[in-house]
């Protein structure tokens, strides 16, 4: 434990200390003198510091390992990176080594190659012989490796028939699937249960060859990002419960998407077996989700083979709804919108959680021809005057990399934990290697990493501003302080008064007005920003009661029944699940989901990234954009755009942020905001309603929008988790 | 001829190859039995029993308490984490095993995580993670002692006690564990009974020792034949006289 | 060797033979055993070689070796020497009706998949709301 922490703190230099915490604050640093290392007889100058076995990645060798993991701390248990150094007398563990001047490595010795067929046929005397059952073939780094590195034979003859080991099986929730007889102890799931998802469940039991990877008591292991040990897992020991034995990895094809079910839009890869999703798993991105993805993005997508809007439906006389063809959705519908007189308040549109921003804007653009502006977005936000207009209001305008380098976090009104997990990620990222402090003003949380509590009275930020609270005067104290503002706030009727708070608190730092990025926000689903960017109103919804037409475009969390719309209004509901939007819908046209559709979403921090078609939409469903542009030819007000490329141009003429896709502005005009707000800001007292979370356990995480509702696995997560806390 | 030779050496190297080997019948290994289960310390897995689960009630008493701040003192700011295997040990002593709970309380104590205390309890395997008896006899039988005849101190107590390697007298008094070696290897055969040795036994010291102790005294410790610590038997061969005083082979005029 | 004149005087003369060569390719004459439900006739001529001693002349046109039922199939294939007629088949109770070959016929079996749907639609309530 005391040599991890400190090669920890010694040998991995990248994760620099907080300039508060450094005593020489305005001092630049040299660049460090590089060490120069002889690979193979070639040289590469590496900085001090760097592993033998990153010198090596360096000079373009890779070097076998099981238990190194370059976001993990180093364990050198494995053995596998044995390699000869010139003057040593035993090879050494590249991955725990560091560099020294003049070194020469040779990793494609003799010694080195009979180290690792040496470790590998240590390894395989004990692994049992899965390889036809185990979930991990063809993908498994214990057949990759004892190929490329290993021997052809094997010195184990059990003339005694002691049998090889077998452990028993743990049960650590309804995700994962263990087989500990393959466990192979590179302890990565340790690691990573314990620094990165911050739940110390993990550990080895017991020693020597009896030795154990389990949670030694039976116990679920509750954490948002468990699935994650399932990619770590060299070997088939941790595998996924919910698709064993369904797939080889051989027979699937890899579409690279992104993930909507939260606002963080993960970068994932979608696997799928002729027309059939089979998993999804992540993909690397440095500056968004590393390569984790949370529970709820990895396994919700059984969900989309529940409750599908196959067929255009539509209700008839007696009320209930038939299917009918597409002809005859869109001419009543059509039929309905050209005959409302007044369209601009009797024709309303609200885009869900899910809903993409080719379809927002298709949907904005017909609107706006028949004369409408009244287009709403599910969640309000209300943050003060500026509104959607200036695009540093409302994202996370630090990104969601530079949250690591923060020394100072304040969370008001968010549970970042459950509501976008990879951002939670990387807080505890910078809370472990950086020493960050996190507050949080809202419930009691149990976020994975300590923090202090100020309490949810929202009145407690004027103590802040004043000085009389002793957290102010840290926060003026800071070098990196960062306020990330919720839904919590965001929803609340004086959440412009929150803000107003907020910007003042943040005008006490010093680095206010420098390039670093105070005031952040965070926002849960997919679709918010890209509505926000497009203009889509995010006030609460009027009054109903004089709608003729009211379209929902994927929106199952508006908070609307039937008695509040007179009994003529026409509610339509594009979508793909069958979920509260198609309940209370006239007419149902189904849309495509997000495996289903090149679609761009705008993450939290302002980032457009485009989800690709995997596989083509159910039945008669189409794409979004499509059912809207083809209603408006219907309708008589022609959509100015045939394809995806023209509506993207369209799209640039709105905000070219829906088109500069993977990349995140730098947002501009703050400053005017935090002017505009304190300007404009209502000028009583917040309300005495303490600042709460929707999502603020583990089992409301797992069901939060139509598509992990309709899943199976997180119904069985949730129980499991309902289960565990009862005992 | 040779070539028949050849052929003949041949055939008798791969029938000598084929040969099944099987596993005599007296050794302690198993084919079925894993090596878990016939260690010392026993599963490395917890199984809630109504005796050693989460609310088995333990607490550590004042007396303790004040012990582990000194210990606690021992240690610097911020590895205050290894005071962990003393505070376990201080626990068993407390408990005469170490329950689940008294684990858990350690934990507790130290602000370290449950699983960090699982681990350490488990490597050790003088950690007793079920219960002992109040007298927990551990004979060692490895090489030395079985020189010895270890064997028959273990079916004495065996007899004498009617109960098998592993298990615990029906009154909780006395319980039987095969362990490795003790380092009394001079005094072979012997027993670890809480913290003492009793060495150099014969099966009748034995019975002895098991007599004194159900009656509730404390039996002689040590070597039971007479010798101190590990002398040899036979008497010293060496430091058989005082040490010289000064002057010895000194010239008298110096 | 039988003689021809014979079997095409049996057979219903010449302009029969010729039509009978024609469609069936093959003239034989025998003694009729037995017919069966579907009118199919079973001849016998202990005078042709052994193993091509017993045939079958089907009612249909459009015939197929898989008309003839199972208790004259034993018979007319030398599995055994007793035709229905003579020893009765035992009626079980597994016993199906016997079926032709639809291959190639509107009747024909395709396979089709017994396993649920992939992607299961949503059924809309039946109340109304």
């Amino acid at each position: 434990m005391l040599a991890r922490a400190l090669l920890r703190r010694v040998f991995l230099p990248r994760y620099n200390r907080s300039l508060s915490q450094s005593p020489r604050l305005l001092q630049v640093q040299e660049a460090p003198k590089l060490l120069s290392v002889w690979i193979d007889d070639k040289m590469v100058q590496v900085e001090p510091g760097t592993t033998v076995l990153q010198a090596c990645a360096v000079a373009g060798v890779e070097i076998p390992r099981y238990c190194y993991h370059e976001r993990l701390s180093v364990a050198g248990n494995c053995r596998m990176c044995l390699v000869e150094v010139e003057k040593s007398a035993k090879p050494i563990a590249s991955c725990a080594m560091p560099v020294m001047e003049g070194m020469k490595v040779h990793p494609h010795s003799d010694i080195s190659k009979r180290a690792r067929e040496g470790v590998m046929e240590f390894l395989l005397v004990n692994h049992p012989l899965d390889c036809p059952i185990c979930d991990q073939g063809g993908e498994c780094d214990l057949q990759d490796q004892s190929m490329a590195f290993g021997s052809d034979r094997s010195r184990f003859v059990d003339n005694a028939f002691g049998g090889k080991r077998a452990v028993e099986d743990k049960e650590v929730g309804p995700l994962i699937k263990t087989i500990m007889t393959r466990c192979i102890h590179c302890t990565r799931c340790i690691r990573f249960a314990g620094e990165i998802a911050g739940v110390q469940d993990l550990g080895t039991t017991g020693r020597g060859g009896d030795m154990q990877v389990g949670t030694y008591v039976e116990k679920m292991f509750k954490s948002e990002l468990s699935g994650n040990v399932i990619d770590l897992c060299p070997v088939g020991a941790l595998t996924a419960k919910p698709y064993a034995f369904t797939y080889r990895s051989w027979e699937l094809r890899r579409t690279e998407s992104i993930d909507v079910l939260d606002g963080v839009g993960s970068n994932i890869v979608v696997n799928t077996r002729g027309e059939h999703v089979m998993r999804i798993l992540p993909r690397l991105n440095e500056s968004v989700n590393e390569e984790w993805i949370s529970d709820k993005t990895r396994f919700a997508f059984d969900g989309l083979f529940a409750q599908r809007l196959t067929v255009p439906l539509a209700r008839d006389a007696t009320g209930q709804l038939r299917s009918c063809s597409w002809e005859d959705v869109l001419s009543r519908v059509s039929g309905k919108l050209v005959s409302i007189q007044n369209p601009a308040n009797e024709v309303v549109g609200v885009a869900g959680a899910l809903a993409d921003c080719e379809s927002m804007v298709c949907l904005k653009d017909l609107f706006n021809k028949l004369g409408s502006e009244s287009l709403y977005s599910e969640t309000p936000v209300h943050i003060g005057s500026c509104g959607n207009d200036l695009r540093s209001g409302y994202i996370l305008r630090a990104g969601i990399s530079a949250l690591e380098e923060a020394d100072l976090i304040l969370l008001v009104g968010t549970n970042p934990r459950y509501e976008a997990t990879l951002i939670n990620a990387r807080i505890r990222k910078g809370y472990i290697h950086n020493e960050c402090e996190i507050a949080v003003i809202g419930p009691y949380m149990d976020l994975s990493y300590q923090h202090e509590h100020l309490g949810d009275d929202p009145a407690v930020f004027s103590g802040m501003i004043r000085g009389t609270h002793p957290f102010g005067k840290k926060f003026s104290r800071a070098a990196k302080p960062v306020i990330i503002v919720g839904e919590g706030v965001l929803a609340r009727d004086d959440g412009a008064y929150i803000n107003n708070q907020i910007y003042m608190l943040s005008r006490l730092s010093p680095v206010h007005g420098s390039d670093w990025k105070i005031v952040n926000y965070l926002h849960t689903t997919a679709s918010q920003v890209g509505s926000m960017d497009i203009g889509y109103n995010t006030a609460d919804l009027p009054d109903l009661s004089s709608t003729r037409l009211l379209y929902l475009l994927s929106a199952d969390s508006v908070d609307v029944t039937r008695d509040q719309l007179p009994t003529d209004c026409l509610v339509v509901y594009q979508g793909h699940h069958g979920d509260k939007g198609a309940h209370i819908a006239d007419v149902i046209l189904p849309g495509a989901a997000y495996t289903e559709k090149e679609a761009t979403y705008v993450n939290t921090e302002g980032r457009a990234q485009v989800t690709q078609a995997a596989v083509k939409p159910p039945g008669e469903a189409r794409d979004d954009w499509s059912i809207i542009r083809a209603l408006s030819e219907y309708a008589g007000h022609t959509l100015a755009y045939d394809n995806i490329d023209e509506l993207r141009e369209r799209m640039a003429e709105i905000s070219p942020t829906l088109v500069n896709i993977d990349t995140k502005q730098d947002s501009c005009f703050h400053s005017l905001c935090v002017e505009l707000l304190y300007r404009t800001s209502p000028k009583h007292k917040p309300y005495q309603t303490p600042i709460s979370v929707k999502l603020n356990s583990l089992a409301d995480f797992y069901m939060t929008d139509p598509i992990s509702r309709a899943s199976k696995t997180m119904a069985q997560c949730v129980q499991a988790v309902k289960q565990a806390d009862k005992n | 001829m040779t070539y028949r030779l050849s052929s003949l050496t041949y055939t008798l190297k791969l029938l000598r190859s084929s040969y099944r080997v099987f596993p005599p019948h007296n050794t302690a290994q198993l084919i079925n039995t894993s090596s878990a289960l016939r260690s010392h310390g026993g599963l490395v897995v917890h199984r809630d029993t109504n005796e050693n689960n989460p609310d088995t009630p333990f607490e550590f008493t004042p007396q303790n308490l004040r012990r582990i701040d000194t210990i606690l003192k021992n240690y610097p700011d911020g590895h205050k984490s290894a005071a962990i295997i003393p505070i376990l040990d201080i626990a068993q002593r407390q408990h005469g095993w170490l329950p689940l709970s008294a684990m858990h309380k350690s934990a507790d104590l130290l602000g370290l995580a449950k699983m960090r205390v699982y681990e350490v309890a488990t490597f050790y395997t003088m950690f007793f993670r079920k219960p002992v008896g109040k007298y927990h006899i551990q004979v060692c039988t490895t090489t030395p002692c079985m020189l010895r005849d270890s064997d028959s101190i273990v079916e004495c107590i065996k007899k004498k006690l009617n109960i098998k390697m592993g298990e615990t007298t029906k009154d909780g008094m006395f319980s039987l564990a095969e362990v490795e070696c003790l380092a009394a290897c001079v005094n072979a055969p012997m027993v670890q009974i809480g913290d003492n040795y009793y060495e150099d036994l014969t099966v009748a010291d034995m019975e002895e020792i098991i007599d004194t102790l159900a009656k509730g005294e404390a039996p002689k410790a040590g070597p039971r034949n007479g010798r101190f610590a590990a002398e040899p038997v036979s008497g010293l061969t060496t430091l058989t006289e005082p040490p010289k005083g000064p002057g010895f082979q000194v010239r008298s005029d110096l | 060797m039988f003689s021809w004149w014979r079997t095409m005087q049996e057979s219903g003369g010449l302009w029969n033979s010729i039509k009978i060569i024609y469609r069936r390719s093959d003239l034989r004459v025998g003694t009729l055993v037995g017919e069966d439900a579907n009118g199919n006739k079973y001849y016998e001529n202990l005078r042709y070689q052994f193993g091509r001693h017993r045939f079958v002349d089907y009612k249909l046109k459009e015939f197929d070796a898989s008309q003839v039922p199972p208790e004259w199939h034993g018979w007319l294939h030398y599995m055994t020497d007793n035709p229905p007629t003579k020893v009765p088949p035992v009626p079980r109770k597994f016993h199906a009706e016997h079926q032709a070959n639809w291959t190639g016929t509107t009747k024909d079996y395709v396979p089709y998949s017994t396993t649920r749907p992939r992607i299961q639609s949503w059924i809309p309530p039946t109340n109304k709301q």
